[in-house]
């Protein structure tokens, strides 16, 4: 059997008008008859069904070939914030070299550093410096702001100009936690909110400044609203996707619960950190779940558990680090030695911890771990060593310029050791007040009432 | 969208080697998610495509002015074309626009549309590999319309000689779109 020519089955199946009718005829009961021809012509008759004939009707599908006028206009908004990029890189250089040239230069006198490159730029610096040289990075976050504020507000499209000035208060609220300016902090995040809410498109942005705010609320000791902002955090990045600050907010949340005595609340989320650090293949977040689980079972009172935490989490911070979390672990390992009653091996661990702690720089920690010491000595009805121990504390926080309110509640432990008064509930005062204080560095230490029979 | 035609003549993808002066993270996360960002606006919030089209430009927008707080692109932009359309639609106050109330969150795209997404994706890869005749036959067929008879007044071809061609392509595209599609685990 003879079978019909593709081009005429072609013009058969999309334009059989062009064909004799005595011809179309002859084809539709060739095709009655012949599988082959019949297939030939169902593949060359679907142009308009199926995924891909779908999709190639598509403006978009197109749209790397030829461009589009939302393709075009962001591409050039693109390559003009490189550009600006690009310059203020140059700009700044010996400004981020030393940042106290900013103080006294005024930036935004000059045209040429008025642009979003800038913002950025320094709002990157004053984030990059936050946590250890907040002064530097509250310099930064300024001179940001200043400029931020001069752009004009239709500079970027969709209003864009309001995220750097946004980020660039947030940033002036993160400097101004650690500094311990609440009232500034706070202020500085209502600004940063509002620059954020002009572009409602965008959530990052205000769950950035409700995590800050969660950040200040807790330093401030109040820990119910701070408990709100971080829950309300922790929603806005899982709604952006952004995992990382999700857990951020998640741990801030779960550390909020712990300290405020709720162990039992805290550990569910920390147990949800270490799976996810399990999910994500991240040792990091299992070692810091690990850690900070590990603490809500030692006060659970359950120490096989907190043992396997701690020592899950030492396996990934002796490997890789921070040392700082590996010593604090290594503390809670000992704690959990001196829960088991093994007061003396407990002991010279701690002394061992406070001893690296200390040369560390990390008095407040030394402190910390001191404190154990001491509580572990009077259980032991070691006096004199208690004595010589807050001796050496005193000294030391004299020695790393401490805050006054925290060498006065050494000095009380000391004067307390000395006359042979000082009880568990003097150092559990002790270690509350310098939890404080940390965090309110104005606080002033009072002493614990003394029972009845110890007034004079 | 209006389109226009940028190289009628060549027919060459419009970024080969990137756009001169744009960071190619940014022309990539373009090309890469708009499809999805106006799928979504489109389908999960019923915006229309040309309002759609605003709304993806806005996100992206912002997206590169601020990119360096973004940690991670794909759900920072479906997040954000999720704001943007519940915004447009309820032009309600923007604090309590930012935070989905729904679980599992309304911003996951379901997973229909990443199909047609994904399909979309593999169809563009494809059509750079094509050919530039092909290419230009089968948008002017199938994107703007045209009769085979003004392709081929256009192109100075027998309408025939476009109906073969085009079913060539067709074919090819086809062919290339199911080996593709089947060799992804």
């Amino acid at each position: 059997m003879s079978h019909i020519p593709e081009d005429e089955l072609l013009l058969y199946a999309m334009q059989s008008g062009a064909l004799s009718a005595g011809r179309r005829v002859e084809i539709e009961s060739h095709l009655a008859t012949c599988a082959e021809c019949q297939e030939r012509h169902d593949f060359l008759a679907i142009h308009d069904e199926g995924a891909v004939d779908e999709a190639l009707m598509e403006e978009d599908t197109w749209e790397p070939v030829f461009g589009s006028p939302t393709y075009d206009a962001l591409m050039e908004h693109g390559a003009r914030v490189a550009e600006e990029d690009r310059e203020a890189e140059e700009l700044l250089r010996s400004y981020l070299e030393h940042p106290i040239r900013i103080a006294w230069d005024a930036l935004t006198t000059k045209r040429r550093y008025r642009t979003g490159g800038v913002v950025r730029k320094l709002n990157a610096a004053a984030h990059a410096n936050y946590k250890n040289k907040p002064r530097v990075a509250l310099t930064f976050a300024d001179a940001a702001i200043s400029i931020a504020e001069l752009l004009p507000d239709d500079m970027y499209p969709a209003r864009a100009v309001y995220q750097l000035r946004g980020a660039a208060w947030k940033e002036r609220a993160n400097a101004l936690m650690i500094l311990g300016e609440f009232p500034q902090a706070h202020e500085s995040l209502d600004r940063a909110q509002r620059a954020y809410a002009k572009t409602p498109h965008s959530g990052l942005g205000l769950s950035i400044v409700a995590l800050v705010r969660a950040g200040v609320l807790y330093a401030q000791l109040r820990p119910d609203e701070a408990l709100v902002m971080a829950e309300r955090a922790e929603r806005g990045f899982a709604h952006a996707g952004d995992e990382k600050r999700r857990m951020d907010a998640a741990f801030l949340r779960a550390s909020i619960l712990f300290e405020a005595g709720d162990p039992n609340r805290a550990l569910p989320i920390f147990r949800g950190i270490i799976e996810h650090g399990e999910n994500t293949q991240n040792e990091q977040w299992i070692a810091l779940g690990s850690y900070a689980a590990a603490n809500c079972e030692v006060d659970r009172g359950d120490m096989g558990e907190a043992s396997i935490l701690f020592h899950r989490a030492l396996r990934t911070f002796r490997k890789q680090g921070p040392e700082t979390e590996r010593l604090l672990t290594e503390w809670g390992i000992a704690r959990v030695i001196f829960h088991g009653g093994k007061l003396h091996e407990a002991i010279n661990r701690m002394r061992a911890i406070a001893v690296e702690l200390e040369k560390r720089g990390m008095a407040t920690y030394a402190a910390y771990v001191g404190l154990d010491i001491v509580e572990g000595l009077l259980a032991l009805n070691h006096p004199k060593e208690i004595v010589e121990l807050a001796q050496r504390l005193f000294s030391a926080f004299t020695k790393a310029g401490m805050l006054t309110g925290a060498l006065s509640a050494l000095a009380y432990l000391k004067e307390a050791a000395a006359t042979n008064r000082l009880t568990r509930q003097d150092v559990a005062a002790v270690r509350t007040f310098l939890q404080r204080v940390e965090r309110q560095p104005s606080l002033q230490f009072v002493p614990p009432p003394r029972p009845p029979e110890d007034r004079i | 969208m209006p389109q226009e035609l940028r190289e009628t003549k060549s027919m060459t993808p419009v970024s080969p080697g990137g756009t001169p002066g744009v960071p190619a993270s940014f022309e990539e996360a373009y090309l890469r998610f708009a499809p999805l960002l106006r799928k979504i606006a489109v389908r999960k919030y019923g915006i229309p495509l040309a309002e759609a089209e605003t709304l993806v430009h806005d996100v992206f927008a912002t997206y590169f002015t601020n990119a360096g707080e973004v940690n991670d692109v794909r759900p920072y932009l479906v997040g954000g074309i999720c704001n943007a359309a519940r915004h447009y639609l309820r032009r309600r106050d923007a604090r309590e626009a930012i935070f989905c109330g729904e679980d599992p969150c309304a911003a996951s795209p379901s997973e229909s549309i990443l199909q047609e997404v994904e399909r979309k994706l593999l169809l563009r890869r494809l059509l750079a590999r094509v050919g530039s005749r092909c290419r230009e036959l089968l948008h002017r067929y199938y994107l703007a319309g045209e009769s085979t008879q003004t392709i081929a007044g256009a192109l100075h071809f027998k309408p025939m000689t476009v109906l073969i061609c085009l079913a060539k392509c067709r074919k090819r595209a086809r062919a290339a779109y199911e080996a593709m599609t089947e060799t992804r685990p």
